[in-house]
């Protein structure tokens, strides 16, 4: 049982690799980036979030709001550490950004990255207040739960399984904000707050499931680092927060 | 940023005509740095006259043999193993990384689990060790063991299996498939592959009792195996796998000397290639890193912080010479065999050649 064959063909076929040894070079550079993506994005997310822990108006609240923040830094420490496995410098890389620092509330930049940080887009725009921190919550915990369950699949086997350990905490944040979401959505000038700001995240949380007919995602496939099409995550997406949002009369 | 430990080889036991098996010990100050989770691998390092090599082999004890040994079989112009095969004594010193890999699952000393294993050939080293620390600290679980080798005599740890059958009488048993080599049962000759597979979950092994399997041996067999476990049942988060080394190139490459002559010029001529098609651009030599002429060059790069950190954007010059501005993620031995983060990488040399696919 010695024959082997080519790392490309093994991977197209779905095979999985286990260690930084194993890895060809243009698989590891799309790896790297797309563990940069997660870690600034988590980052990004949990810095925005944190200051929200003040805006918020109860204990319970206080409590989601602080645990999201927590838990997110985690989360991107826990993909940093697979990064470190290929040379990173985590220490260096958890400080090299802002992570607050957000462009303007109005600011037209699409889906594109802005500079060396690789956030997804949608965590480049200011959260304002409460409401607006929770709606944005609800909306991209779903996005985020939907890319994660295609990410559990990466042919990367270490960083699979961080993923499907992340899965269901994530899944957990979504709740905390659903919940918080409905507590809002109870009376008339919540529910009007609400609207307004489904109306601004949403469109940008879908943005950020990227472009359909993606020729990164073939590349991406090929290595089975994806498998999904962009497009079909987002009608994923779109279901569950149509749903869910119709539910609460907020769309 | 490296992180060596020096090693003390205190025993070279041939186990096969083309494998050995090396006991090592770590300094007195090292111990704990060495302490392994059964199934990782040890990542050694060795110079071979101008290029270092780095080798990656899995650790086939058990955690409660309070040794290190490594399985190290010869591979067909492989440098490493075949200087470890013929040239490796007890009282040499190799150099390894601490332990690494999570193949493996937690340990739950009251855990009654059914454990899988395939091993195709040297594969077996990190599934002996876990079967041998499972059976020891897990005194209610069982492992079945699917192994494939060419024959008979290419089987490494045959004997300690047949011990370890022993000891643990009832709770470990072992399928041996040879390729080439008639053995009484069919079903236990030929190459273990989807049709192989499902006999064997049909009649030899009740897969709903498993609670993880572990495969570790080379790509094919890895797909066939894991492709049928999947088909009959078992969900992705419960297969463990490990691919081997046989991806490692086997012998050291010459360094590509570096291009010398008067280079004077303002501007680069840059070729590079990066999935298989490459583009020739001139950029400055000063303002402009290698990354962002080449993105400006309707190159897909690929690249994350820009800042040197997080190596992303790793890249081999392979003619002409650069210098790297900051370099917090390449090792020594990579910038030696002509690495460079090319977020970082300014050109010296009036042409370079650099590609992202090697």
């Amino acid at each position: 049982m010695t024959d082997t064959m080519p790392i490309e063909d093994y991977l197209a076929q779905g095979g999985v690799l286990t260690s930084p040894a194993n890895v060809p070079p243009r698989y590891r550079g799309e790896l790297l980036r797309l563990m940069a993506s997660f870690v600034d994005s988590e980052l990004a997310g949990s810095a925005g979030f944190a200051d929200t822990i003040n805006d918020a108006p109860g204990i319970q609240e206080r409590i989601s709001a602080a645990r999201i923040v927590l838990e997110k830094t985690d989360h991107a420490g826990q993909v940093l550490k697979v990064m470190e496995s290929f040379g990173a410098d985590g220490g260096r890389y958890a400080a090299h950004h802002p992570w607050a620092a957000r462009l303007a509330r109005e600011a037209e930049i699409g889906a594109t990255r802005q500079g060396g940080d690789m956030r997804l887009s949608v965590f480049h725009y200011p959260l304002e207040g409460w409401v607006d921190a929770v709606v944005m919550n609800v909306l991209m915990g779903r996005a985020g739960t939907v890319q994660l369950k295609e990410l559990s699949r990466v042919s990367y086997q270490p960083l699979a399984e961080v993923f499907r350990a992340i899965l269901p905490r994530e899944t957990r944040h979504a709740e905390l904000g659903a919940a918080g979401l409905a507590r809002i959505a109870a009376d008339t000038e919540g529910r009007a707050k609400a609207k307004a700001a489904v109306a601004y995240w949403y469109p940008r949380v879908a943005e950020s499931f990227g472009h359909s007919g993606s020729v990164r995602f073939t590349t991406l496939s090929r290595f089975g680092l994806r498998h999904t099409p962009n497009e079909t995550l987002l009608a994923e997406w779109r279901a569950a927060v149509d749903a869910e949002l119709s539910a609460l009369d907020l769309n | 940023m490296t992180r060596f430990h020096p090693l003390t080889v205190t025993d070279v036991r041939r186990e096969t005509r083309d494998a050995v098996v090396v006991t090592l010990k770590p300094s007195d100050e090292d111990r704990a740095v060495f302490d392994f989770t059964q199934g990782q691998y040890l990542t050694f390092r060795r110079r071979f006259e101008d290029e270092e090599l780095r080798r990656s082999y899995s650790i086939c004890a058990g955690k409660d043999e309070g040794v290190l040994k490594v399985g190290i079989k010869r591979v067909d112009g492989g440098c490493f193993s075949t200087w470890v095969n013929e040239n490796l004594k007890p009282g040499d010193t190799l150099e390894a990384m601490p332990p690494m890999g999570a193949f493996f699952t937690a340990l739950e000393p009251e855990a009654a689990k059914h454990y899988l294993g395939f091993a195709g050939g040297s594969g077996i080293t990190p599934v002996l060790s876990i079967i041998k620390t499972v059976l020891a600290r897990e005194p209610r679980s069982r492992f079945t063991l699917v192994y494939a080798n060419r024959q008979i005599s290419s089987i490494m740890f045959r004997e300690e299996l047949e011990d370890l059958k022993n000891i643990y009488l009832g709770r470990f048993s072992v399928l041996h498939v040879l390729e080439s080599e008639a053995q009484d049962i069919d079903l236990f000759t030929g190459r273990v592959d989807a049709e192989k597979c499902a006999a064997l979950f049909k009649g030899w092994i009740d897969l709903k009792s498993v609670a993880t399997a572990f495969i570790c041996g080379p790509e094919p067999m890895m797909l066939a195996i894991a492709a049928s476990l999947r088909e009959h049942g078992l969900s992705d988060d419960r297969i463990k796998f490990e691919l081997f080394a046989s991806s490692q190139p086997g012998r050291a490459r010459r360094k590509v000397e570096a291009a010398n002559g008067a280079d004077h010029g303002a501007a680069c001529e840059a070729t590079v290639t990066l999935d298989g098609a490459t583009r020739s651009f001139r950029f400055p030599k000063q303002g402009q890193s290698l990354l962002e002429a080449a993105l400006e060059n309707a190159m897909d790069a690929p690249y994350a912080c820009k800042a040197g950190v997080c190596s992303t954007c790793r890249a081999k010059v392979l003619e002409g010479e650069v210098e790297m501005e900051t370099n917090h993620a390449l090792e020594d031995y990579e910038v030696r065999q002509g690495y460079v983060l090319t977020c970082q990488c300014y050109p010296l040399s009036d042409r370079i050649v650099v590609s992202y696919d090697q």
